[in-house]
């Protein structure tokens, strides 16, 4: 080829790729929510003299072009690939995948998150709980907890955590649930454990808690629906579809559940949102702040009040098998202070059930 | 707006080119000072007319400098433009550091004044300064064309973080350059593989410097990792820098000086200081060195005139103390090769590599740190202090994560790619393959750059803070 030639061909195609990405930027009509990442997505920006003068209107037009900018995803997916393939970078943003799975590499351990944690749970204890409580304290691994030794990542130095908590925490009986998971108990592409395999789970805290229910008499059932998890958008690697199961039962079917966060009832399954944005949020419909269930069929008249975060949707009805009426409250939805107001503690086994994740980046918690 | 950007790629290049070449000879250094005005207005909107005033008191004092020359009032013009433009530097980017200063000494809490540091204004008061004492030593004519003057100053590929591409080499090209599809398009394999050293390597080493900064987790062997990630971090960003903005010179008929010439490749600091930011080097040497004597005075005058040149240097990067002991650090290494280490390091093969890479390392960890105080404890703790493990899990970890990428910017920052290249484009076959891949390779690099800016945000330049 001649130097003539390639010197056209050079400037040619340098032309067309930014012509004509910026000709399709302005084509396409803007999007408005990101399905891989579940976040909506920015919209031109206000422009006016102060916005300018500001320069707030050119550092949000900057965040707008990358959130509308053509092809997207595929854009992300090819630097996800490069990152991983070529450069052997062994995370991107932060996420890694080995052995199909998907996870957040969370590191370091942060001590003042943990003991920030510690100082909420001990104020509702405080504030709330006295000698007719029973009080427990159950912590879920994330992920990384199974997989970075194996796949060479760094993780949190999970002994030292629930040391921590333990220690910080007093009074209270810490159920160890870590021997009874192992990483097929949670989705490749989210962050989540599956409920259809943690009934050994909740057999045990309920058993810890003394109390007792009859889990054989659970139905699996599965959604029609491909579920791509939180860490499928944030990785941007491709990643196949998985299924999301649950349990259901004659018991569980007879739930009465309340939603006081909005002021209606509402079904264990919420069968609208596992067709949405996050299918894991029909457990429970995700991230609500005060949630009751109340079990007819329920063999004794125990109540049961657990803080959790979102690893406690899909277990908290397995939980609600063995009690009369389990109260569910979400603290990164509600103030701590105002719980009086709602939540009934007299005579109650209380459950501080928590991630891992959300311990370690505890400033949520309210 | 920084080059290596959504916004600049896929709006403002198009509608420049566009632009540019649509007009008339006549009116293109008009679009350029336009489009640049825009460009640095985008980033920094109340500041333009801060450069807008530099460069009507640049035309004016050049005019008159020239108007009486032989005169003493040419000089006093002269002095008038020097006093105005480092007056502005003085007040926007050094103001509180003397404040600071004089606080300290004296015990008086005097209010700082906060004031935001405009972007560029260290590179162009440069070349407004270059060009007025160019035009007061008779070196270049007074530009007639106000136009003509600040798309000088004002033109975007070099505005905000250089090469300081000084007046007297692009006088003629305002007046009269050329465009051609050869031109253009090594511009444009210039500004790909600019912009590929600057997105592809120097960001993400600047992701592992982030990452150690910000860890608790640290170890002996960490700090050199850090140290190394820094220092090529800051090489790739740099002249990935400034090969985009040559780049884009070239598309757009300009021929700017080269700024770097792999300067880790270096025995001695005398070399690394001919290779690395070569027109900062080279305005410093014609303006304040040789001024001031040269070497051409009495060996005490001359080893003072180096500490002159290299604390202007070391305070030109930045209003701290850090930037100061790192000017001084390279003036004093360079006292000691002109006494005696350079004759003993040509004598070395390996003595010489090792005296180097120290130097540079630590004078880049110097460079980086937000205070003398952290300076201090970084450099110490690369030799043991701080009584810290010599390796953890955190350090093989990122080790093993940026190996790759730390390799090909060690075997980027040396000539080897280049002339391999070379040898290939200049083979019988392999040049015609070549020729044949080049554009499918630059496609191929834009659309990966394009995708790692489309993924994250994480993409600062190190050269605007200066």
């Amino acid at each position: 080829m001649k130097n003539k030639l390639k010197n056209i061909i050079v400037t040619v195609s340098f032309a067309a790729l930014i012509f004509g990405l910026s000709v399709s930027f302005l084509l396409k009509p803007p999007a408005e929510f990101s399905d891989s990442e579940r976040r909506a997505l920015l919209q031109f920006p206000t422009l006016s003299v102060n916005s300018v003068l500001s320069g707030k209107f050119m550092s949000d037009f900057e965040s707008y072009t990358l959130d509308q900018f053509p092809l997207r995803d595929g854009f992300r997916t090819v630097k996800a690939l490069v990152s991983k393939h070529i450069f052997n970078q062994q995370d991107n943003n932060g996420i890694y995948v080995h052995d199909g799975y998907a996870a957040a590499m969370e590191y370091p351990l942060n001590s003042d998150s943990i003991t920030n944690a510690a100082n909420k749970f001990n104020f509702i204890k405080q504030k709330y709980l006295n000698e007719t409580n029973s009080i427990y304290l159950s912590l879920i691994p994330d992920k990384n907890f199974f997989l970075a030794k194996e796949s060479g990542r760094l993780s949190l130095d999970y002994e030292k955590l629930v040391k921590q908590l333990c220690e910080e925490m007093q009074d209270e009986k810490y159920i160890d649930i870590f021997p009874l998971l192992s990483i097929d108990d949670y989705y490749k592409t989210d962050t989540h454990w599956k409920q259809e395999n943690i009934d050994d789970v909740a057999e045990k805290l309920l058993d810890e808690m003394e109390t007792q229910a009859d889990f054989s008499s659970l139905t699996e059932n599965t959604l029609d629906v491909p579920f791509y998890g939180v860490y499928y958008g944030q990785s941007a690697l491709p990643l196949d579809a998985e299924e999301i199961k649950y349990f259901t039962s004659d018991m569980i079917d007879s739930f009465e559940v309340y939603d006081h966060q909005n002021g209606n009832p509402m079904k264990v399954y919420d069968m609208e949102k596992a067709q949405g944005k996050d299918p894991y949020e029909m457990f429970l419909s995700g991230s609500l702040s005060l949630i009751t269930i109340n079990n007819p069929k329920a063999l004794n008249d125990k109540n049961l009040v657990v803080f959790r975060d979102s690893f406690g949707s899909s277990i908290a009805p397995l939980l609600a098998t063995g009690y009369s009426k389990v109260t569910v409250v979400d603290i990164r939805y509600i103030q701590s202070s105002v719980l009086d107001r709602f939540v009934d503690f007299e005579n109650s086994d209380v459950l501080f059930l928590y991630s891992t994740l959300v311990l370690n980046n505890s400033e949520t918690l309210k | 707006m920084l080059f290596s950007s959504i916004p600049f790629l896929y709006f403002f290049l198009p509608c420049v080119l566009v632009l540019y070449f649509a007009v008339p000879k006549c009116l293109k250094n008009g679009v350029l000072m336009l489009v640049s005005l825009f460009f640095y207005a985008w980033g920094e909107p109340k500041y333009v007319f801060l450069m807008a005033a530099t460069i009507i008191i640049g035309y004016v004092t050049g005019i008159l400098i020239e108007k009486f020359k032989g005169k003493a009032l040419s000089k006093a013009f002269l002095a008038v433009s020097v006093i105005v433009d480092l007056g502005f530097l003085a007040y926007f980017k050094y103001a509180d550091f003397f404040i600071s200063n004089f606080n300290a000494a004296t015990g008086l809490s005097l209010p700082l004044l906060r004031i935001a540091l405009p972007i560029g204004i260290s590179f162009y008061t440069f070349q407004i300064l270059s060009y007025s004492i160019d035009v007061y030593r008779g070196d270049v004519p007074a530009q007639k064309n106000p136009i003509n003057l600040a798309a000088y100053v004002t033109m975007f590929p070099q505005l905000i973080a250089g090469p300081i591409v000084r007046y007297s080499d692009i006088a003629k090209q305002l007046e009269n350059r050329t465009h051609s599809f050869e031109k253009i398009s090594e511009g444009i394999r210039r500004f790909v593989l600019g912009l590929a050293k600057k997105i592809l390597i120097a960001n993400t080493l600047g992701e592992l410097c982030d990452v150690f900064r910000s860890t608790n987790e640290k170890a002996v062997l960490y700090y050199w990792l850090y140290a190394v990630a820094f220092a090529l971090h800051i090489y790739f960003d740099f002249s990935g820098y400034s090969d985009m903005a040559i780049g884009l010179g070239k598309i757009f008929g300009f021929d700017f000086l080269e700024n770097f010439n792999y300067p880790f490749i270096s025995s001695t600091v005398t070399e690394f200081w001919r290779r690395w930011h070569m027109s900062l080097g080279s305005w410093f040497r014609d303006y304040v060195y040789i001024p001031l004597g040269g070497n051409r005075v009495s060996k005490a005058k001359w080893f003072f005139n180096i500490f002159v040149v290299w604390l202007l240097t070391g305070f030109w990067h930045g209003a701290a103390w850090n930037f100061i002991v790192w000017g001084l650090f390279f003036a004093v290494l360079l006292v000691l090769e002109k006494l005696f280490l350079k004759k003993f390091l040509e004598k070395t093969k390996i003595i010489k590599r090792i005296y180097i890479a120290l130097a540079v390392l630590v004078s880049f960890v110097i460079f980086n740190a937000t205070d003398m105080a952290e300076a201090i404890e970084y450099v110490g703790a690369m030799f043991g202090a701080g009584n810290m493990p010599i390796v953890n899990a955190e350090m093989f970890y990122y080790l093993k994560s940026y190996a790759v990428v730390l390799v090909l910017a060690a075997v980027g920052s040396t000539p080897v790619v280049k002339t391999a290249a070379m040898r290939l484009y200049n083979g019988k076959n392999t040049g015609r393959v070549m020729n044949v891949l080049e554009p499918v390779v630059l496609v191929g690099l834009l659309i990966v750059m394009t995708a790692y800016l489309v993924d994250g945000s994480f993409n600062p330049f190190l050269y605007f803070r200066f």
